[in-house]
């Protein structure tokens, strides 16, 4: 007998893609939930509306300053009691979402705060309108300086999705760990999730790294 | 609030635990890191790649799997560790392989220039590394360290999937209890103690870092371009676990 039984890893396969389905599910939900709250959090935190500014922060402030396992337990155990109930799945998508919003508001906020007022001044001599400047001079400048830390966040909702099979969401790691709790085959699960987590996570930042080299693009000659 | 009260002997050997654990994993990530960043830095080709292809998989793994597969694997290879210095063990090596990236990065923000005046006046490797190149990129490599240690010592949390008596594990325990015995879920109180506790905590490393972060700034006259450096590299490490 070999050190690696490839049968057993062949049998967990269909098992295994049916976790990473829910893992890639969750996780899609919560990256797009967490971008648009990013957007709508850094709106706020930018306002002249000072009070909402300060809300927003605070909540970067705590989500940051906070373990996202006990965020997790948190809305999984504790919100039921205040009133929400929601199942193990749309839990899930609340946490990371709740934590992935936090890191993107903060990586668009300094994206904004990277463009220079000198390009305001520019566009309005030129007779922009104001959302025309907005949309079409400070997003691509914000999106381009921004465009790692977020991509840094979108990477880490996928990782992060992992803590989820604590409350019991049957993801890939929760997969791969009821059947070690079965079957003790512990070598082959874990080289089998270890595989698949890399090639998502390699392949989704290749993917972004693409974009990067992109939207650099108009700054690589100099 | 009684209820955590009551039960505060309890509740506070948790956090005495956590604090242990964060301890020894901000020293155990440190040592990880600097042994990592040597090798990474290092000229024999073999070794700087495995050191490379190690801090990369160990970056690119989700926290979680790291933690239970060091806690399911280690016995298999023949080591037996409790909960705890398991956790310990699996959360240092994460620590240590974004640490090293940091050291790495911060190092490398240094100009080339530095190195060759110091081997010039006749600094050994060693000398230079610690009395030229370390001071300056001091400032670029604590702000993005300040962060991974708040992480890390939020990743302790994770010592509550395995079994170690942490802060976590003992709310979990509080709650099963009083569940069963009176009835009605304290979940959200408890957890949200904890919450509490973990942000205090993490406030407080942040404030002690700023410090440290001002001290080495004070040679600079305006430390916008040093801030973009360890801005930089803050994109690229988890600031939270």
């Amino acid at each position: 007998m070999t050190f690696l039984d490839w049968g057993y890893i062949l049998d967990a396969l269909p098992d295994l893609f049916r976790g990473l389905g829910m893992t890639l599910m969750v996780s899609a939900l919560a990256i797009l939930f967490s971008l648009t709250l990013g957007l709508i959090g850094c709106t706020l935190r930018r306002s002249r509306f000072k009070p909402a500014g300060y809300a927003v922060a605070a909540y970067v402030e705590f989500i940051r300053g906070t373990p996202y396992l006990v965020q997790i337990f948190f809305v999984f155990y504790g919100l039921p009691s205040l009133g929400l109930t929601l199942s193990i799945f749309w839990s899930g998508v609340l946490a990371l979402t709740l934590w992935a919003s936090a890191f993107h508001i903060e990586s668009f906020r300094a994206g904004l705060s990277s463009v220079s007022k000198d390009i305001h001044n520019a566009s309005s001599s030129l007779g922009l309108r104001p959302w025309h400047h907005g949309l079409f001079v400070v997003l691509p400048i914000a999106l381009r300086s921004a465009l790692p830390s977020t991509l840094n966040t979108v990477v880490g909702t996928i990782k992060n999705s992992a803590y989820l099979q604590a409350i019991g969401l049957v993801e890939l790691t929760f997969v791969a760990v009821d059947r070690i709790a079965q079957e003790f085959r512990s070598v082959e699960m874990f080289l089998s999730i270890c595989v698949i987590y890399l090639v998502v996570i390699l392949g989704i930042s290749a993917l972004g790294h693409r974009l990067e080299k992109r939207l650099n693009r108009p700054y690589a000659a100099r | 609030m009684d209820l955590l009260y009551e039960y505060r002997v309890f509740l506070l050997a948790g956090l005495l635990e956590t604090l242990k654990m964060s301890l020894v994993v901000a020293l155990g990530g440190t040592l990880c890191a600097i042994v990592l960043t040597f090798g990474v830095t290092s000229k024999p080709t073999l070794l700087r790649r495995v050191s490379f292809g190690l801090m990369e998989l160990l970056r690119d793994l989700p926290l979680m799997v790291t933690v239970l597969l060091v806690y399911f694997m280690l016995p298999a290879a023949g080591v037996s560790l409790n909960p705890f210095w398991s956790c310990c063990a699996a959360i240092s090596v994460w620590g240590g392989a974004n640490g090293a990236q940091i050291l790495r990065a911060g190092l490398a923000s240094v100009g080339n220039g530095q190195r060759e005046t110091a081997a010039a006046f006749g600094f050994g490797p060693l000398k230079a590394l610690l009395l030229i190149t370390l001071p300056q990129a001091m400032p670029v490599i604590i702000p993005p360290y300040v962060g991974l240690l708040t992480a890390l010592v939020q990743a302790t949390s994770l010592g509550s999937v395995v079994g170690a008596q942490e802060l976590l594990r003992s709310g979990q325990v509080l709650i099963e209890q009083t569940t069963i015995m009176r009835g009605g879920s304290p979940a959200y109180l408890v957890y949200g103690s904890i919450l509490v506790v973990y942000f205090t905590l993490c406030t407080l490393i942040s404030a002690i870092g700023g410090r440290i972060e001002r001290h080495f700034l004070r040679p600079y006259a305006s430390g916008a371009e040093v801030g973009a450096k360890a801005h930089a590299i803050e994109a690229t490490i988890p600031t939270s676990a």
